[in-house]
C-alpha cells in the first residue's frame, strides 16, 4: 500500500494542476481573512474590532481551500477515466480497492500539506491585518483548536472529492455538480432549514470551525467532535458506495 | 519461466448482442501468437477480459490456471499494451512509467531502461500531449517491457508506427518469443501478423473461426479458386452437394476450396452463369478474407 500511496503522489507531483489549486486555495484565505478582519466593528457586522475571538475567526479562513481540495479529490479520479490512465493504473493493480484506498490516503496528504501551509498564511495575515484596524490579536487557545479543526475539514474533503469523482466519473458533471451543492444546495439549506442544514458537509465544517453564532445557522451547530464525525463519515460511506457501484464497472 | 495462456469457453454479452461468445483457445510460450480479425471482431474485448478490466459474461481466462487479478505481481508477469490513450498530456514519458514502478515496487531504474530499449531515451522528458501517435505505441511498449514479463499481450502494436517502426516491432517480437517469452498480438492488418506470428487464432463477430499455426493457414489458401456468379446461393449449394468448401466473400463472389477447372465443370453442369473464375494467389489473406467473410451455404 506505501508504493501504491507513493505513486499516487507522485501522479500529483508529476502535473501543475495541484500547484494552481494550491495557489487559489490560499488566495480564498487571504480574501476570507480580509472580510473578516475588515468588516469587523462596521455597522451590521458580527464581529466587534476589539471581539477577543478576531483572531480565531480571521483563522477560521484558513479552511477557505476546502472546496479547492474538494475539486482536487474529484479530478483526481476523473482525470484517470478522462485521459484513459484508469487502465494502466487497473493493470498495474488489478484489485482495484486497493487503487481507491491509495488514493484517499494519498489525497489527504495533499489536503494536510495544503492545510497547514493554508494555516500559515492565515495567521500571518490575521496578525499583520488585525492590528491595522486597531483590533486584538489574541493567541488563545480557541486559535489553536480552530486551526486544527481547519486543518481536519481540509484534510476530509479531498476523499470525499474522490468519492465524488469515483460516483460521477463524468469530469465537467462532477465539477460543476460540487460546486453548485456547495456554494448554492449546501448555502440555501444551512440558511433557510438550519437543523438540516448543520447536518451537510458544509455544515460539519462550520461546526468544527467553532464558527458559533457567525455559522449562517446561526448557532445551530453539533458540537466540534460531532462535526468531526459526521466529515468522517461522509467520507467513509461515499467512498464504500463509489467501491460498491461504479468502480466495479467494466472498462472498455 | 514459461506461461501458458488459455481462453476458456470465455463470453461477453452487451445486452444481447454477444461481442465474444464461447472463445476457447490457448496461446503458448516462445510463440508469437498473431490474433486476428476484423475491426469489431470481438479482439479488444477479449484482451480486455483476459486482463481484468472487462468482466466475463461467463468463461474464464487465465494464465497458468490463474485468473489476472490473482496473479501476485501483475506487472511482472503480464505486459500489456492496450490503445495508445492512456497517457495524461502534461506529464512526461519518463514521469509516466516512474509512476506505473512505483506502483508495482519495481526497482528505480527500471524506466530509463525500457525508454532505452525502445529507443525513447532522447524524448524521455517531453509531454506526452506533444508525442507523436509513433512515439506514444513505443511509450506503450516501453510500460509493457516494465516488469520484465514472461507474458506480452499486445492490442494492435503497429498501429501508428512508420515503416521502420514495424520492421523494428517485428524483429522485437520476435526476440521477445525467442527468449521463451508467450507473446500475443492482435492486429486486423494482415501482412504484420504474416511476417511475425508462428500460431494464428482468427476471430470474426465473436468467435473464434480457426486456430492452428501460420504455415498451416497458408497451406489452405494455395489452389484455391474464387469464382464470381450471379447466381451464388446455387452455386454454393451445388459445390456443398458436390463436397467442397466454399466461403463467401459477399453475395455474389465465394472461394472455393478446388481447382478453376472442377469449378468450372460443376457449374456448366448445373448451368449456372459465372462472370469470374481465377485461381486464387494464395497466402493468407484468402483464407482470412473467407474466414471472416459471411459464411454461406
Amino acid at each position: 500500500m506505501t508504493a501504491l500511496v507513493r505513486a499516487e503522489l507522485l501522479k500529483l507531483r508529476t502535473v501543475k494542476l495541484p500547484l494552481w489549486l494550491l495557489v487559489t486555495a490560499l488566495a480564498l484565505v487571504l480574501l476570507g481573512v480580509a472580510a473578516t478582519v475588515l468588516t469587523a466593528g462596521l455597522e451590521g457586522a458580527p464581529l466587534r474590532r476589539d471581539d477577543p475571538q478576531l483572531m480565531a475567526r480571521a483563522v477560521a479562513n484558513a479552511s477557505g481551500g476546502n472546496v479547492v481540495v474538494l475539486i482536487l479529490g474529484i479530478m483526481v479520479l476523473t482525470q484517470e477515466f478522462r485521459f484513459g490512465t484508469a487502465t494502466p493504473s487497473f493493470l498495474v493493480t488489478p484489485k482495484r480497492g486497493r487503487v481507491l484506498v491509495a488514493k484517499l490516503i494519498a489525497i489527504a496528504l495533499v489536503g494536510a500539506v495544503f492545510a497547514i501551509i493554508s494555516a500559515a498564511v492565515a495567521v500571518v495575515a490575521g496578525a499583520l491585518l488585525i492590528p491595522f484596524k486597531d483590533g486584538v490579536v489574541n493567541y488563545d487557545e480557541q486559535v489553536l483548536q480552530v486551526l486544527l479543526g481547519a486543518i481536519l475539514v481540509m484534510v476530509l474533503y479531498g476523499p470525499i472529492g474522490i468519492a465524488v469523482g469515483a460516483l460521477i466519473r463524468n469530469q465537467i458533471a462532477a465539477v460543476v455538480g460540487a460546486l453548485a451543492f456547495t456554494f448554492l444546495a449546501e448555502q440555501l439549506l444551512i440558511a433557510l432549514l438550519p437543523s438540516w442544514g448543520k447536518w451537510t458537509p458544509g455544515g460539519a465544517s462550520s461546526a468544527v470551525l467553532q464558527l458559533g453564532d457567525l455559522a449562517t445557522t446561526r448557532g445551530d451547530l453539533l458540537p466540534v467532535w460531532g462535526g468531526a464525525l459526521l466529515l468522517v463519515a461522509y467520507a467513509v460511506v461515499l467512498s464504500a458506495i463509489a467501491a460498491r457501484l461504479t468502480l466495479r464497472r467494466d472498462l472498455t | 519461466m514459461t506461461t501458458t495462456l488459455v481462453f476458456d469457453a470465455l463470453t461477453k454479452r452487451f445486452g444481447d448482442t454477444a461481442a465474444v461468445e464461447g472463445l476457447t483457445a490457448t496461446v503458448h510460450p516462445g510463440r508469437v501468437t498473431g490474433f486476428l480479425g476484423p475491426n469489431g471482431a470481438g479482439k479488444t474485448t477479449t484482451l480486455r477480459m483476459l486482463l481484468g478490466l472487462v468482466r466475463p459474461t461467463s468463461g474464464t481466462a487465465t494464465f497458468d490456471g490463474r485468473r489476472y487479478d490473482e496473479l501476485s505481481a501483475p506487472v511482472r508477469e503480464v505486459g500489456t499494451l492496450l490503445e495508445a490513450t492512456g497517457f495524461h498530456p502534461g506529464r512526461s514519458a519518463r514521469n509516466h512509467l516512474r509512476i506505473l514502478s512505483t506502483a508495482a515496487g519495481l526497482p528505480p531504474g527500471r524506466p530509463d531502461q525500457v525508454l532505452e530499449l525502445v529507443g525513447l531515451t532522447p524524448e524521455a522528458r517531453r509531454k506526452v500531449g506533444d508525442y507523436s501517435l509513433g512515439m506514444r505505441q513505443r511509450l506503450g511498449l516501453a510500460a509493457a517491457l516494465l516488469g520484465d514479463p514472461p507474458v506480452l499481450v499486445l492490442d494492435e502494436p503497429a498501429n501508428g508506427l512508420d515503416p521502420q517502426g514495424i520492421r523494428w516491432l517485428r524483429s522485437f517480437l520476435r526476440s521477445l518469443a525467442a527468449e521463451g517469452r508467450t507473446v500475443l498480438v492482435s492486429s486486423h492488418v494482415l501482412p504484420e501478423i504474416e511476417q511475425t506470428a508462428d500460431d494464428v487464432l482468427v476471430v470474426a463477430k465473436g468467435r473464434l473461426v480457426r486456430s492452428g499455426t501460420l504455415a498451416e493457414l497458408q497451406a489452405e489458401g494455395r489452389g484455391g479458386t474464387t469464382v464470381r456468379t450471379p447466381d451464388g446461393e446455387r452455386l454454393a449449394q451445388a459445390l456443398a452437394d458436390a463436397g467442397l468448401v466454399a466461403h463467401g466473400l459477399g453475395s455474389d463472389e465465394l472461394v472455393v476450396q478446388a481447382s478453376p477447372a472442377a469449378v468450372g465443370e460443376l457449374a456448366a453442369r448445373h448451368g449456372i452463369v459465372l462472370h469470374r473464375l481465377a485461381e486464387t494467389a494464395g497466402g493468407l489473406e484468402d483464407v482470412f478474407l473467407s474466414l471472416t467473410g459471411q459464411v454461406q451455404a
